[in-house]
């Protein structure tokens, strides 16, 4: 019986010291974004795109949530890369999910009307 | 009884192995001005670095997002905020790590700013090692104090492999991406310190655990440890 308790206790433990579920989950956004830094060139990009995609599309952390930046970034990659419109949209997304990024957001759009 | 002792060896074990980088002094006392300020936007200044290795700086910068939004906190987008500080001119934080940070507040709406120095980023002896030195400042934009200060001093063994992987292996494993070329290695090293310090980083305002961590022991200011490779997780 005291056994049972302490094989409890052990696994409750492990428990606590384990790495928790995060928050949100990046798919493939660590590779691809330190490869789009070092490479800069249409198949890093590529990558970048789809690891954004994937993010949005598929998220699977606790929040069920796209993480902060994600949407703002995309916009940005986007817009760098000829694709105003959709870019526009992904910032403004930006702002609807996180509010407290529309002082920022706010003048980068207003940039881009310049 | 030897039953007993013989699962109280483990268990003794394990709870060493999870406090062991721990201070004596709670976050509350620790961090008091991030409980004061609850700040919720975090702007990632551009790494300050004092390496040999010149790619530091662009790199670093990259693996900082993700461990400190997995602490509840909106972190600025980090490609859009590196494209404005560089254009504005304020690529090297050294310009900023003791003046006044009230510009930022008004330009991205950051509550708080996260310094980094990167001292070393080098192989270390064996040339499966790299080892790693980073300060890390978190300065209110509110007032300008410095709220958080870490120091975290990592070797990372790239030649073994354990099973477990102790609690480091886990984050590790967790972080470090796939591909194992010499730059990625140093990226992985990076990722998996940043997620070391900031897990002591108190819970951000998106966090389910957001003013509930008061209590917990911070870890001390400065850690020498060693991060283990794990199996990947493909």
């Amino acid at each position: 019986m005291k056994n049972w308790i302490l094989a409890i206790l052990v696994a409750v433990i492990f428990l606590a010291c384990a790495p928790q579920k995060p928050l949100y989950t990046w798919g493939n956004y660590e590779v691809s974004s330190y490869s789009y830094l070092r490479d800069a060139d249409a198949e890093t990009l590529e990558k970048l795109i789809a690891s954004y995609e994937e993010i949005i599309a598929n998220q699977k952390g606790t929040r069920g949530e796209v993480p902060p930046g994600i949407y703002a970034d995309y916009g940005f990659i986007l817009i760098q890369n000829g694709n105003t419109e959709k870019g526009k949209e992904m910032l403004n997304l930006e702002i609807a999910n996180y509010p407290e990024s529309e002082v920022f957001i706010a003048r980068i759009l207003k940039m881009l009307e310049e | 009884m030897i039953k007993a002792i013989l699962i109280l060896i483990p268990l003794a074990f394990v709870l060493t192995n999870c406090v062991s980088t721990s201070s004596n002094i709670p976050k509350s006392e620790a961090y008091k001005g991030i409980y004061d300020e609850a700040p919720l936007s975090v702007l990632i200044m551009p790494p300050i670095n004092n390496s040999n290795n010149v790619e530091a700086k662009e790199y670093f910068h990259s693996t900082l997002n993700i461990p400190i939004a997995n602490s509840g906190y909106y972190v600025i987008p980090p490609f859009l905020s590196m494209e404005i500080l560089k254009r504005e001119s304020a690529f090297d934080s050294e310009l900023f790590i003791d003046g006044s940070l009230s510009k930022f507040q008004e330009v991205f709406g950051a509550d708080i700013a996260v310094f980094t120095i990167i001292h070393k980023w080098e192989k270390s002896g064996l040339a499966s090692n790299v080892y790693v030195e980073v300060e890390y400042l978190i300065r209110s934009t509110k007032t300008d104090q410095l709220l958080y200060r870490r120091k975290t001093n990592a070797t990372y063994d790239a030649s073994v492999s354990t099973g477990m992987g102790g609690f480091l292996g886990a984050i590790a494993d967790l972080t470090a991406s796939a591909i194992n070329t010499a730059a990625t290695k140093h990226v992985d090293v990076a990722r998996a310190t940043n997620a070391f310090t900031f897990k002591d980083l108190p819970a951000g305002k998106y966090s389910p655990e957001f003013g509930t961590d008061r209590g917990e022991m911070a870890d001390k200011e400065e850690i020498t440890t060693t991060i283990t490779k794990t199996k990947k997780k493909y």
